[in-house]
């Protein structure tokens, strides 16, 4: 870039480099960690909450806040489309090493049963969407929608396998359900689990698809919603007000 | 010696001291739980663990029975809502084998009734060597976790590392410790590495320095939307369709890998009743007193015997605390923390002959009501007890009869 006049500038913008790109990839793990821990919780940690109703609306409307609000300050300040991609790696990383560490070194749980879910590919079609059409409108629409109806089939190689059915004493049962049982968690009855049941809404077997269509049109309105409020936080009248 | 120099030598006596005076913590919270809730909710009996030692891989039973209060605080969530048979250990040192109560499998939840006897039994299998407290809890909705009396069991190491195999309804054997494992290993890091190297292209686009120059540029361009190249967009287009592409091959490898799956499996069971004659010998309450001084609780009952053959009381049991009344029945603690009173109950009048209706005075003596902080019952803003007697017949037959009601406290 030839606005780089001098040597020391540009020792000192590597070294904002340096310092800044690792500070906002760890802001980004820790903020969206704790987030996700309140919102989400044991539906990303235990393989038996990863149901079709719930889990794929609920991850989704909560996973879209920070590639929304930083996604906005990131294409707004420097014309990154790199907000679903870095917070949702930063996320996706923290969690590997919290369920290595904390659930599987120091709890005792088999890793299998507690592996985080993948989301990268939806901050990926998020980001790739702004920088095509350069419109938060149409990523909204187009990649907000993708968002929250992709998180299913994007996981389903994942969670397939733990869908087996099995039979124990009598009852019906998924390998999913199996460790949920059997691996013991005191804190965690089974009626704890918010999961589908079985209403008399039911359009037949057709949960994925309507939950999937749901999860992606919520998907659209909150991605507009912490848009705006990216938009609101970049105004410097807050740094003002501040200082 | 100045202070200077005194400082850290106190500082590594204090450590000293701490790591070699830390009591014992007791092992699931139990004493913190409100005594009067401890006492009115369930009254669980006839518990037993065995084997107490044993090698990974190796099975336990874990069995007993319990009633749940008829006395149960009107404000507390019951569990004839919704409630679960669990197991209170730390974390999965034992896998869940099987549980049941009065035959019905307890793999779902399911609801209890008042006043009514339920036996439970539940098979685990040691996984991690350690030593550990072994409760039976009942989980309640809304209420929470209901701690029963527990036992130390100590799993020494086996022959063979720990295995948990699992056939599913197609035949195939599954191995539950690293089922899928590889498999989500694999599309997580294969979206890492996409994901990674979008982040690359960004960073790596351009010269280095990155943030600043790109933040002037965007602040002094007419239209910031200009720094997007064609280049970009078509990275933009890859990786948009590259995205796509992988979520419908995963989808539909998925699919054909594993054609037929079922949703996660919930709702709730039903538990039969057992037949059993809860009218035999009926007490009634006619007067409880602790005495704080002599960690004294003195209850007068009147209790009516509708059977054939006497009964004497041979057991009260409070909170989880057992006292046994040593003319009838000698009660022995099973471990360091098994809560018994040995002689623990003085009993006046204990025999009820058949058809007769007599007052019973007993009093329950121990420390264990300041140990287990039973007594913060009189600091409870509603100070009623729970608790149940046994009364035992010649032939050994037992007779469990839940008493409870007010309770007063004596000063002094």
């Amino acid at each position: 870039m030839e606005r780089i006049s001098t040597v020391n500038e540009r020792k000192l913008f590597l070294t904002l480099d340096i310092l800044l790109i690792p500070v906002l990839v760890i802001l980004f793990m820790g903020v969206f960690s704790f987030h996700f821990a309140l919102t989400v919780g044991d539906w990303d940690y235990w393989i038996d909450w990863r149901d079709r109703r719930w889990w794929p609306l609920v991850t989704p409307l909560s996973l879209i806040v920070l590639p929304g609000v930083f996604g906005y300050l990131l294409w707004d300040k420097l014309r990154w489309p790199l907000g679903g991609t870095i917070t949702i790696l930063g996320l996706s990383s923290a969690a590997w090493v919290s369920r290595v560490w904390n659930f599987e070194i120091f709890a005792g749980f088999p890793l299998n049963m507690v592996t985080p879910s993948t989301y990268v590919g939806l901050g990926l079609m998020l980001d790739a969407t702004l920088v095509i059409t350069k419109s938060f409108m149409v990523t909204g629409l187009f990649g907000g929608f993708l968002f929250g109806f992709l998180i299913y089939p994007l996981n389903w190689p994942i969670i397939a396998p733990y869908h087996l059915p099995i039979e124990m004493d009598g009852t019906l049962m998924t390998v999913a359900d199996v460790m949920g049982y059997e691996y013991i968690r005191t804190a965690i009855p089974e009626y704890v689990r918010i999961i589908e049941s079985s209403t008399l809404r039911t359009f037949g077997e057709a949960v994925v698809p309507l939950t999937a269509v749901f999860a992606g049109f919520l998907t659209v309105l909150t991605y507009y919603l912490w848009v705006w409020v990216g938009y609101l936080t970049s105004k410097p009248t807050w740094i003002k007000k501040i200082v | 010696m100045n202070a200077k120099r005194k400082r850290p030598v106190s500082a590594v006596f204090l450590l000293l001291l701490t790591l070699f005076t830390v009591n014992e913590v007791a092992a699931h919270g139990e004493r913190a739980q409100q005594a009067g809730i401890r006492m009115r909710t369930i009254h669980f009996f006839d518990i037993e663990i065995y084997p107490r030692t044993l090698k990974v891989n190796e099975e336990m039973t874990v069995k007993g029975k319990f009633i749940p209060s008829e006395n149960w605080p009107d404000h507390l969530a019951s569990t004839e809502g919704t409630a679960f048979l669990n197991i209170g250990v730390p974390g999965p040192k034992f896998i869940r084998l099987s549980s049941s109560v009065n035959g019905q499998p307890m793999i779902r939840s399911t609801s209890f009734q008042e006043g009514e006897l339920y036996e439970f039994e539940m098979t685990l299998k040691a996984r991690n060597e350690g030593e550990y407290h072994v409760h039976p809890v009942i989980s309640v909705q809304d209420a929470g976790p209901i701690i029963g009396p527990g036992y130390w069991v100590t799993v020494e190491t086996g022959t063979a590392p720990f295995e948990n195999h699992i056939t599913t309804l197609f035949g195939e054997e599954l191995d539950l410790e690293t089922h899928g494992l590889s498999n989500t290993i694999f599309w997580s890091s294969l979206w890492f590495v996409i994901g990674f190297a979008w982040f690359g292209y960004w960073l790596f686009r351009s010269k280095l320095p990155i943030i600043m120059p790109r933040y002037k540029l965007i602040a002094d361009a007419k239209d910031a939307d200009d720094i997007i190249t064609r280049q970009d967009q078509i990275a933009g287009g890859v990786c948009l369709a590259l995205c796509l592409s992988i979520i419908g091959f995963g989808y539909l490898w998925a699919e054909d890998k594993y054609p037929v799956t079922t949703p996660l499996q919930t709702g709730k069971v039903k538990t039969p009743l057992i037949e059993w004659d809860k009218h035999a010998v009926a007490a009634e309450l006619v007067k409880a007193e602790y005495r704080i001084p002599g960690r004294s609780f003195k209850v007068e009952v009147n209790v009516t015997n509708t059977l054939e053959t006497p009964v004497r009381l041979a057991e009260f049991t409070a909170g989880g605390i057992r006292f046994g009344n040593p003319n009838v029945r000698e009660l022995k603690p099973q471990d360091r923390h098994d809560l018994v009173a040995e002689a623990g109950l003085i009993v006046v009048n204990e025999q009820i002959e058949p058809g007769e209706t007599k007052s019973v005075v007993f009093e329950a003596n121990d420390a264990l009501w300041e140990i287990q902080r039973l007594t913060s019952l009189i600091y409870d803003p509603d100070s009623r007890f729970g608790g149940m007697i046994q009364f035992e017949a010649r032939n050994g037959q037992r007779y469990p009869v839940e008493i409870g009601g007010a309770m007063l406290p004596l000063f002094n």
